[in-house]
């Protein structure tokens, strides 16, 4: 296993540019970053600005945000550093308040990541990158924490502080009732007043409880009427519904043996019928 | 990048069953004889899967012909269902010998009958001078005493028939034998030849001399000796074709005198042909004594002279009653399936179309009936007949000349007479094996009466060598001690009335033994049967204690078999002194608790492992008092495999453990239902861990942390591993869900309830704290509590937040409840895992030997670097079905018989084409299993490749819904099969010098890339299969050290397991990983074949990949050499070295 030349690793395609890095100077592979400029069709997010954000992917388990910042430095002040398993929308936006506790999607494996300048990047600066040797990462960073240390490490956050944590409960809940008393008093407003089309909404809490919209209730419905209908019906009163309950049953033989034959030939071909 | 390899995991060889003897190929091209159509329609989809029969309307609805009719009806009076007419004429297809082989077999008799008439002559000798006999023949009988009075010359056979089931049409392969009996001219026999041995000698002598004269024929292949049934006073001549033909057939020349020239009253059972005077060549001290009866020896030379009269019987019987070649047949197959057709004292094919023949003579079978009610109604008269206490004759004349059915009764265990009522067909087959074949059939019926099983399959197909079908085995190995046991069981007359075999002669009397001694503890005793091999005609026979192996096996009950006591007659009855020479030393006076002073007989039995070994401790103890049989000759294996679940060569296999964890969980839910101040009650306490349903393989010891070995995180009151010492033992959490009470304040949105929990959790911890002082650690979703040494993690239930999980509002507004993966989790630890592990427990109750093979299974699936694949509860659902489903077995009492069960259940299991019911607690109907199967028929293809149903959960299969794959499952199978060859050749064959944990030991060349690990971090290195003999201090004090609770210890860390979830995320894609996280030093790697194709550039496909430079286009390869890197970068501390096996592939 040759380690593989200088110019190998730092083909990249087309669009983006390759980034080497590498662990330690004794090591002599290195996993390769591909970079390019961020550009989608549709909405622009707020948070990750066209021109000002790069887009990295094939980071390996290892590199965390800060390890990111610290590379692409040398193009820009780098503000902000996402991660995440798929390129795609950011997930930040979409929840108000992450909790610590509650929320374990941490991004695993290999990443991709949207890094975010002060300033515009162009190709220009990019190129910096470009023509650098490997990076080394233990040289330019506080050690990367891997293997026994991340482990304990990761151990000693997972002890739960039960204040902060208490705490954390009790502001969700408090937003929580509140949200619910507003709908309450939407719903109380609302009731028995007619919307423009003169329909009435009807709620499980009114004077009057409609049926839950659910599908289970509404299978039971169904059920119900079906049996209805089934009780109305006479069975064997007329000749013909005893003839079509004996053909039926001879169907149900013929059925059962062609399924029977299918089942031995099929243990035949296998030889299944060879005691020993 | 390059791929070097020839076989990847997925090219495992897919059917076993595919080597196919040439002779069978050949077979093939036979046109049917039975006439049956074998219909394309009908012929398998390619991929073998059986799918839903789609048939046109037409076809279903098309007025039923008149054959139609008669064959639904047909099929309904004689044969239970259509599916098991099918399978039997199947079945018979292959066992019966075509017509082919038939013609050639006849031409081959015709060369024999030539032959054999034109044998010389030759004068008349002394029958103990044997110098005229060629010298490239040995006489096949042992001499002894050598010196007999007689003369011998060789004529001709008078006559040369064919006997037996050949005649019949019963004989059945593989095993094609002819019997030819050679009648012996008048002339040869004379006066008083029934006396000691001078006819049976004569007899040998006829067949040396015909031997040596066939065996310069070019007819013939092989020329052999054997016993018949391994009676070692009645040789036979082997003879089989030349060339290729070799396996098509063997003929059996049997010798037999004139009709009527021994008087049957001489022979009666109660007579002497054998002198005590010739015998021990002393001359006659004891005149006047009477001498004993020798019924074997007249038995003997009875069912010579009966021959050829028991088969003109058995063709009338024939005549007319088609159906009884095939119930023959199929009684046959069933016998060899349960080894009881071979040997000494065999129930053999002939005994059993004897058997056939009473019953028609009873009119219990008539001429109308079909084989499947011949085999029925024979298993019938089996099981409900004790021939052992009441014989059956099938002498029609009352002569009082005949001896009387008492007379035989006294002189032999089993009685079933002939249709002359002189010779005894059951003569040889001890009491023991009389019991088993009894035992067998009732067991056959139950699974025939059973309508939710394939009684075919169980009763026809699978096999049931000794060893998998008895809870314990062992072996005499050094049989010349017999010898001496016979002079010590003064057992003179009866070695004389079997020609001094000395093996046969004490058997009887050491299985009763045996029975007495075991009494209560077994349900069934039996043994295997002395088997005499073929030999040379140049070779002198084997001597008797060269007959092999003699095994010994039993059943036992499970509820008696451990008990430590044996209680005897009180001290002053007259029984006593006959127990204290029964139990010789061993016995000792007890004081009993009523007040009672007894005679009793103690075992030590301090643990389980110990009490496992108290029938060991009865049988070597008792052999030697009583037979002489030295301990070392006796090879026990019972219990063999209990070393691989001991931690510590001195403490048990861990099922104490398991009790004091459960009385732990018993208190600890005890104390939850009891807690004051919390705001709602607890509705049901139910834990899910292993342990509770006694299936933990190494079960948690109760711990003490050493402070010292620690950092301590003061804040919070715990324990964190520190850097500089080696990883401390690991403690599992054992899982423990709490529901809590249903109420109008719980909210109703999946997101506040689980805030709602971990408030729970808060308050659960201080209230156990405040009101049990226990040590608590309170986490969002869990609470532990460190008690008694364990820990426990109490997880709070609401049974309501599974449906707010699932809920979905569709576009029109409308709830609608949707699976997702979160809410398929949280039913798997809420609602099935508490189901089964108390399901299970339940089982255990009734089964003690579940558990334990349940983790030999788990340990020998995880030494097999497996363990990660398959999860723990599939693997307690596979051995709950060895219990819940043994048939044709029965439920295994040792953890060992057990473990071979299951390899055979997953090495022969169809695995695509049925699902595995597992029918705990019986809750399934006969209708539910149909509708369990149709549904999987129907929907095969969507289902996991391995599909276990329970009762609560019947078209899912949760517990292998996203593992194992197929190729793993193929992998299992190969493993376990060949596990399974190897572990039995072991425990057969004890002289050989084996190591049991050799199936516990992976093949490590399999893999491409391996990961060595510093023992240093692995916590559980003592759990290894070949337990260091240095390991690390980890952290803990001993049990009796004084200590406070002020810290809560360092769980759940696992180094390795973290280590694993790392690469397993990064590099799923790429490789395999395969560890045995009992205590494994070794990470095997298996790449991937498929992501080593280079692909294109893709911005979501990137992972771990690097530009291939030698092509233009923009194609991806795996970063390899990176790869390799990281392997060692991200166990930092852990991995001491990645070696690669480049053999395999290459870059």
């Amino acid at each position: 296993m040759a380690a593989p030349s200088e110019e190998s690793t730092l083909v990249a395609p087309a669009g983006y540019i390759a980034i080497s890095i590498q662990f330690s100077e004794e090591r002599p592979t290195h996993h390769c970053l591909y970079a390019k400029e961020h550009k989608v069709r549709e909405k622009v997010e707020q948070s990750r600005p066209l021109n000002r954000t790069l887009f990295v992917i094939n980071i390996p388990p290892y590199c965390t945000e800060k390890c990111l910042s610290q590379i692409f430095a040398s193009c820009g002040t780098v503000v902000s550093v996402e991660l995440q398993d798929k390129p795609g929308p950011s997930k930040k936006c979409n929840k108000e308040v992450r909790s610590k506790y509650f929320d374990h999607n941490m991004p695993k494996g290999f990443k991709v990541g949207y890094i975010v300048f002060k300033k515009d990047v162009g190709p220009k600066e990019l190129k910096h990158l470009k023509l650098q040797k490997p990076y080394v990462m233990s040289e330019n960073l506080q050690t990367v924490k891997t293997g026994i240390h991340k482990w304990i490490e990761d151990y000693e956050e997972s002890l739960t502080d039960t204040v902060d944590l208490q705490n954390e409960i009790d502001n969700f809940m408090k937003e929580y009732d509140k949200k619910l008393a507003e709908e309450d008093e939407k719903a109380k407003l609302e009731e028995g007043i007619p919307d423009e089309d003169g329909w009435v909404k009807v709620t499980r809490k009114g004077r009057r409880p409609g049926l839950a919209r659910t599908e289970a209730v509404n299978l039971r419905v169904m059920e119900r009427e079906k049996k209805k209908r089934a009780q109305k019906e006479l069975l064997n009163f007329y000749a013909w519904q005893h003839h079509d309950s004996k053909r039926e049953h001879l169907a149900e033989l013929r059925k059962k043996f062609e399924e029977d034959k299918q089942k031995i030939a099929l243990m035949r071909a296998q030889r299944k019928f060879r005691p020993y | 990048m390059k791929r070097r390899r020839s076989q990847t995991l997925a090219q495992g060889k897919t059917d076993v069953e595919d080597e196919v003897d040439s002779e069978e190929l050949e077979e093939q091209d036979d046109p049917d004889p039975s006439g049956k159509t074998r219909t394309p329609s009908a012929a398998p989809a390619a991929d073998d899967i059986i799918r839903p029969v789609k048939l046109s309307k037409s076809e279903l609805y098309k007025p039923p012909t008149n054959e139609e009719l008669n064959r639904l009806k047909e099929t309904e009076y004689l044969f239970h269902s259509n599916l098991l007419r099918m399978q039997i004429e199947e079945l018979l297809v292959e066992v019966k010998l075509k017509e082919k082989r038939r013609k050639h077999i006849d031409a081959f008799l015709h060369e024999i009958n030539s032959v054999l008439s034109q044998i010389p002559e030759t004068p008349e000798r002394d029958l103990v001078d044997q110098s005229w006999l060629r010298k490239s023949v040995k006489i096949p009988f042992l001499q002894v005493p050598y010196d007999v009075k007689g003369k011998f010359h060789f004529l001709p056979p008078s006559s040369i028939k064919v006997v037996g089931s050949y005649l019949l049409g019963t004989s059945i392969k593989p095993e094609i034998n002819v019997d030819v009996a050679l009648t012996m001219p008048r002339e040869i026999l004379q006066e008083k030849d029934n006396l000691n041995q001078r006819y049976l000698r004569k007899r040998a002598l006829y067949l040396a001399h015909a031997a040596g004269n066939l065996a310069k024929n070019q007819l013939f292949g092989s020329v052999k000796f054997t016993y018949l049934n391994s009676n070692h006073l009645k040789p036979i001549l082997l003879l089989r074709p030349g060339g290729k033909d070799e396996k098509l057939v063997t003929v059996r020349l049997h010798v037999c005198p004139p009709p009527g020239v021994f008087k049957p009253s001489r022979l009666s059972p109660n007579k002497n042909n054998v002198r005590t005077a010739w015998y021990t060549e002393q001359s006659s001290d004891r005149e006047g004594v009477s001498e004993p009866p020798t019924p074997h020896y007249n038995n003997t030379i009875l069912s010579d002279l009966a021959l050829e009269h028991h088969l003109q019987h058995l063709s009338s019987c024939a005549t007319d009653f088609p159906g009884m070649k095939d119930g023959i047949a199929i009684l046959k197959v069933w016998l060899r399936q349960r080894q009881l057709d071979k040997g000494y004292g065999c129930f053999n094919g002939f005994m059993v179309s004897m058997l056939v023949a009473y019953l028609l003579s009873k009119n219990k079978i008539n001429k109308v009936m079909s084989g499947y009610q011949i085999l029925r109604n024979t298993l019938h008269f089996l099981a409900t007949t004790d021939l052992s206490a009441n014989g059956i004759t099938m002498s029609k004349v009352t002569d009082q000349a005949l001896p009387s059915l008492a007379d035989f009764q006294q002189a032999f265990d089993v009685v079933f007479v002939d249709p002359l009522g002189l010779v005894n067909l059951c003569a040889d087959v001890t009491a023991a094996k009389y019991r088993q074949i009894q035992f067998e059939a009732q067991e056959s019926l139950k699974i025939l009466d059973d309508t939710t099983t394939d009684g075919f399959h169980l009763l026809l197909m699978v096999p049931k060598p000794f060893i998998r079908t008895f809870d314990h085995v062992f072996h005499l190995t050094h049989l010349v001690q017999l010898q001496d046991a016979c002079k010590k069981m003064k057992l003179l007359n009866e070695l004389m009335d079997r020609g001094g075999d000395y093996v046969s002669t004490v058997l009887p009397f050491l299985l009763s033994v045996l029975a007495r001694g075991l009494d209560q503890r077994i349900s069934l005793l039996s043994h295997t049967l002395p088997q005499r091999p073929e030999w040379d005609i140049g070779q002198a026979p084997a001597k008797h204690k060269d007959v092999g192996l003699l095994s010994v096996g039993f059943l036992l009950a499970p509820g008696f078999c451990n008990s430590v006591l044996e209680k005897g007659p009180a001290a002053d009855a007259t029984e006593a002194a006959d127990f204290r020479t029964f139990w010789g030393v061993k016995s000792e006076l007890r004081r009993f608790q009523d007040g009672s002073i007894c005679e009793a007989v103690v075992w030590p039995g301090e643990t389980l492992h110990e009490k496992r070994k108290i029938p060991e401790l009865i049988i070597k103890h008792l052999l030697k008092l009583h037979v002489g049989v030295s301990e070392s000759s006796v090879s026990y294996t019972g219990n063999l495999t209990d070393c691989v679940l001991m931690k510590d060569k001195n403490a048990g296999t861990g099922e104490e453990q398991m009790v004091s964890i459960v009385q732990s969980y018993d208190d600890l839910s005890r104390k939850l239902w009891n807690l004051d101040d919390l705001p709602l009650t607890v509705t049901s306490v139910q834990g899910t861990h292993p342990s509770l349903r006694y299936t933990e393989v190494f079960p948690p010891v109760p711990v003490k942390p050493d402070w010292n070995f620690y950092k301590d995180e003061k804040s919070k009151n715990c324990l964190v591993p520190s850097l500089d010492k080696p990883c401390p033992a690991y403690i599992p959490p054992m899982k423990v869900i709490c529901h809590m009470e249903g109420s109008g304040k719980w909210p109703q949105n999946k997101d506040a309830i689980k805030r709602v929990k971990a408030a729970f959790q808060i308050r659960l911890a201080e209230l156990l704290k405040s009101q049990h002082n226990l040590l608590c650690k309170p986490s969002a979703t869990y609470t532990d509590v460190y008690k008694d040494g364990f820990v426990f993690r109490v997880q709070v239930a609401y049974h309501r937040e599974l449906q707010y999980m699932k809920e979905t509002v569709t576009p029109e507004g409308m709830l609608k409840s949707q699976e997702s993966e979160e809410s398929l989790q949280l039913e798997k630890e809420t609602l099935h895992l508490p189901y089964m592990t108390s399901t299970l427990h339940g089982l255990q109750q009734q089964h003690p030997a579940f558990g334990a093979t349940s983790r030999l299974a788990k340990r020998w699936i995880s030494a097999q670097l497996l363990g990660d694949s398959f999860s723990e509860e599939c693997m307690d659902l596979l051995v709950a079905y060895l219990f819940v489903h043994p048939a044709p077995f029965t439920a295994p009492s040792s953890p060992q018989v057990g473990f071979l069960r299951f390899l055979y259940l997953v090495a022969t299991f169809d695995w695509k084409n049925s699902p595995l019911v597992v029918n705990l607690n019986g809750e399934l109907k006969g209708a539910d299993v149909t509708e369990i199967q149709n549904d999987f028929v129907s929907s095969r293809t969507r289902l996991p490749v391995m599909f276990i149903a329970t009762p609560k959960d019947g078209k899912d299969s949760v517990w292998t819904k996203n593992r194992p794959s197929a190729q793993i499952l193929q992998r299992l199978i190969l493993l376990s099969a060949e596990s399974l060859r190897i572990l039995e050749k072991q425990l057969v064959e004890p002289l050989g010098n084996h190591d049991l944990k050799t199936v516990f030991r992976p093949p490590l060349d399999f893999y491409d890339v391996l990961i060595h690990l510093n023992p240093k971090q692995i916590p559980r290195h003592r759990e290894a299969i070949d337990q260091p003999a240095k390991s690390f201090v980890r952290g803990f004090l001993t049990t009796k050290a004084e200590m406070k609770n002020l810290y809560f210890p360092v769980v759940d860390y696992d180094p390795v397991q973290l280590y694993l979830k790392e690469l397993k995320e990064a590099y799923e894609d790429f490789a395999l990983f395969f560890y045995d996280s009992y205590g494994g030093e070794v990470i095997g790697v298996l790449w991937k074949p498929s992501s080593f194709e280079k692909q294109p550039f893709k911005a979501t496909n990137v992972q771990g990949r690097l530009m291939d430079m030698k092509s233009d286009r923009s194609l991806t390869v795996p970063n390899v050499e990176a790869m390799l890197e990281d392997f060692q970068f991200l166990g930092e501390g852990l991995v001491q070295k990645v070696e690669t096996n480049t053999e395999r592939w290459n870059i």
